[in-house]
């Protein structure tokens, strides 16, 4: 860990210097001091190297290693966050969120992802060390899987630790929509483990959705994918699928001169008119909503494993009432240390695991304390909010009252 | 009519939801003021500069013409039981240019309440005819009005708009949001002796549509058709009631979402009316007959790119019970998009009638007429939160109430 404190004015210096460097985007050859300056900011057993993937990610799996297959389909589901809420979701196998994939580290994933609906989807595998090809950008690595079409995934399981998959078309619709799920990968030893032996393990999807701007998209975008199917079906109207139909150019010279020759992006307030931004009304762990969340249950003595994954786009602040807990991974890391909290953040597409031992027997809330997101449409209580449950809190003379609150 | 006008009415418009709220605060159930409903502007404006072959009254054969245009405001609320909603709609329409009556020229157009779920809805006011089945691509609604409108007997005839709009109640059921069946009862608007002034029901009668799923009527082949059944219960000294049977159907002959090609066909024939003879305005609207139009339109529209759309609309209506009361007409319709919801426009009309048909209206056997202008159309939602029915989740996959 970066220790501040050990900083004198000549290595602060070199520091802001090293971090100019990197602003200005400009590759510099490294000097003879470097390595020194770093061994001082940093703990001398810092390995810069250590990012580096442990299997090379282009390589093909050999004979004898292990392999997971697994069939992933996208349809359209009917989704419940709490009773008399239910959208339209993008749902992969039909749940929200998408089931969890679960395998050990440096074993095989071999994703058989069919698209059964007229929008266009992939599968970004979010923080996993693999080729390019398999990455899941539309347009960037691959051509977007459209109707009734199989895209096949195959991938190393690298690096170990809590990760997540979701679609990256359209991503501000297609992801509250409910194209998202848990990827974690088992390391082979854990260290998790070895410090902390928890005996249970959850995984809390964290999300929000604007369910209006969810099924006026939705609509939009199945209507553009009816009719390019329709398109696809006929060679003169292939013809008219091009760049200024579609919104997509070979390179940025072709677009500029689109614009010039009088195409309009549909970015132009001529066609967007004011924006129109998410402004989400419902808040869920694993796609439901408060008090539809599953209970987190502990017993006196025990150490679970909590895995928060931030499939939303904002910063949710996970707070547990009469506990503290140690955060032990970010973004699927171990951290060089446990740091001890009772509240932690949780940033968009970040994971963060923590460990909580049972000490203090009762029902606690845990939720996210920017509280704005404790509601269901704006009625308090709700939202991204569970409760840590101790299952012999009645052993320590504990009354747990039997009651759901809907409204305070 | 005078635009101050038309604005003051548009702002008595916006001030109708106070006024409803008030309502509502000495109603026996309180209601929640804080519950606010979803708020729905549409609205059409229409100028154009036309030049006909005869001259109007005033003595020059050219005129201004802003008829058609409309403002519209709709009010909805999502019910207790899910998957209901309540409406309430109100909107004026400017009518024909009667300078003479400028009291005249701006119609209440839609003032009911609708009751909605899933499987019906129940509508009772003011509201567009029952009969319609379909606009015709011509550049107003009451253009080519004898041809493509089942005409109301109990009008005057001053203002065409009085076949478009009627006091209605009905209920509508549906079959998988695709088919749907139309009940109604309504009181035609009546500006014709002997029966002007009455408001009393004069007309009842069923409608069967079909409707393709409203974003894919560009590549659908068929995304309308429709036929009905209707009664005007015309008094007996003006010929005795008549019986309407009507039809039609929306082709697309090249579906496609760049260069489409439709063909628009509907019938309208109404008999059992005994007219002897026809004289005057009303006489046209009652007495047995057959109306046929048809359209073809050719829309080309790339998306992000200006499109532009040409349409020829022709009709053909005859009189079962009269010779040489026979008219036909013609309409040539272009528009060009210059901006979303604003297009420049043009439309050149004639029309022909037989000598009993022009000596009963009072107007010339031929007759021609040229407009150039602009419209703009938009639809605008406040405090969005009840979805469409009809959306391609709800038609193609599990219906969700909203």
């Amino acid at each position: 860990m970066c220790d501040e404190t050990r900083i004198d004015r000549r290595k602060f210096l070199g520091f802001a210097g090293f971090a100019g460097g990197a602003l200005s985007l400009e590759p510099k050859a490294g000097s003879a001091q470097e390595p020194t300056e770093r061994s001082v900011i940093w703990n001398s057993n810092f390995d810069p190297e250590s990012l580096d993937p442990k299997w090379n990610p282009r390589a093909l799996p050999e004979k004898g290693e292990t392999i997971h297959e697994f069939d992933i389909d996208l349809v359209i589901a009917e989704h419940e966050i709490v009773p008399r809420i239910v959208f339209h979701a993008y749902a992969y196998n039909g749940v929200v969120p998408g089931p969890e994939l679960r395998v050990r580290e440096g074993e095989w994933i071999k994703v058989n992802f069919t698209n059964k609906t007229h929008d266009l989807h992939t599968i970004h595998w979010h923080g996993i060390d693999l080729a390019c090809e398999m990455d899941g950008v539309p347009l960037g690595t691959q051509y977007p899987v459209m109707y009734n079409q199989t895209f096949q995934y195959l991938f190393r399981a690298q690096p170990s630790g809590t990760h997540w998959y979701h679609c990256h078309n359209m991503t501000p619709l297609h992801i509250q929509a409910g194209m998202y799920g848990p990827l974690i990968i088992e390391p082979i030893n854990d260290p998790v483990l070895q410090a902390f032996p928890y005996s249970r393990d959850y995984t809390l999807v964290l999300s929000e959705i604007d369910t209006d701007y969810v099924r006026d998209q939705m609509n939009a975008m199945l209507q553009m994918g009816e009719v390019m199917d329709y398109m696809n079906g006929s060679p003169t109207l292939m013809k008219e699928m091009s760049g200024k139909m579609m919104g997509w150019f070979v390179n940025k010279e072709a677009f500029v001169k689109a614009v010039k020759d009088g195409w309009t992006p549909p970015y132009d307030p001529s066609i967007a008119g004011p924006p129109r931004l998410p402004n989400p009304n419902f808040f869920m762990i694993n796609g439901k909503s408060y008090p539809m969340t599953e209970p987190i249950m502990i017993k006196s003595g025990e150490f679970i494993r909590v895995r928060f994954i931030n499939a939303g786009a904002a910063t949710r602040f996970m707070h547990l009432h009469g506990h503290d807990f140690w955060v032990v991974c970010e973004d699927g890391a171990p951290l060089a240390s446990p740091i001890r909290h009772n509240t932690v953040a949780v940033h968009p597409s970040n994971t963060v695991d923590i460990i909580i031992h049972g000490t203090n027997p009762g029902m606690w809330h845990f939720h996210d304390h920017s509280e704005i997101s404790d509601t269901n449409n704006g009625s308090f209580p709700g939202g991204m909010m569970t409760m840590l449950m101790y299952e012999d809190a009645a052993k320590y003379g504990v009354h747990v009252p039997d009651i759901i609150a809907v409204n305070s | 009519m005078k635009p101050t006008s038309f604005m003051a009415s548009a702002i008595m418009l916006l001030v109708l939801p106070f006024y409803a709220q008030a309502q509502g605060r000495i109603s026996p159930i309180p209601e929640n003021p804080s519950t606010a409903p979803q708020i729905e502007l549409d609205g059409t404006g229409i100028a154009t500069l036309a030049f006909q072959n005869r001259k109007s009254t005033s003595g020059s054969a050219t005129q201004f013409d802003f008829s058609d245009s409309s403002l519209m405001l709709g009010i909805s609320q999502r019910l207790l039981k899910s998957g209901a909603v309540g409406s309430f709609v109100a909107g004026v329409t400017t009518t024909d240019q009667t300078e003479s009556s400028s009291a005249t020229s701006l119609l209440l157009s839609q003032l009911y309440l609708d009751y909605q779920n899933r499987s019906m809805d129940a509508y009772l006011g003011r509201n567009g005819v029952q009969t319609k089945l379909f606009d015709f691509p011509t550049l107003r609604g009451s253009d080519l009005n004898e041809f493509v409108n089942v005409l109301d007997p109990f009008s005057n005839g001053v203002i065409t708009d009085e076949s478009r709009y009627s006091d209605t109640a009905g209920i509508q059921w549906n079959h998988k949001l695709h088919y749907f069946m139309d009940l109604h009862l309504q009181h035609l608007l009546t500006t014709a002796a002997p029966y002007a002034g009455q408001t009393g029901i004069n007309s009842y009668g069923v409608t069967l549509k079909y409707e393709a799923a409203p974003e894919l009527t560009a590549i659908s082949k068929v995304p309308f058709w429709g036929a009905g059944y209707e009664r005007q219960t015309i008094g007996t000294a003006q010929g005795g009631a008549s019986n309407i049977l009507y039809g039609g159907i929306i082709y697309n002959i090249v579906p496609s979402p760049i260069n489409r090609l439709d063909l628009r066909l509907q019938d309208i024939y109404s008999f059992s009316n005994g007219l002897s003879s026809i004289s005057s305005v009303p006489d046209t609207f009652r007495a047995a007959s057959n109306s046929v139009a048809a359209s073809l339109r050719f829309l080309h529209q790339v998306q992000g790119m200006p499109g532009y759309e040409i349409a020829l609309t022709g009709g053909y209506r005859s009189y079962n019970n009269f010779t040489h009361a026979n008219t036909y007409a013609l309409a040539l319709t272009g528009t060009k998009r210059l901006g979303v919801g604003f297009d420049l426009i043009t439309q050149y009309t004639f029309q022909h009638r037989e000598s009993l048909y022009a000596s009963a209206l009072g107007v010339p056997k031929d007759e021609s007429r040229i407009e150039l202008g602009f419209v703009f159309n938009f639809e605008n939602t406040f405090n969005p939160h009840i979805g469409p029915r009809r959306t391609l989740q709800n038609l193609q996959h599990q219906y969700i109430p909203e």
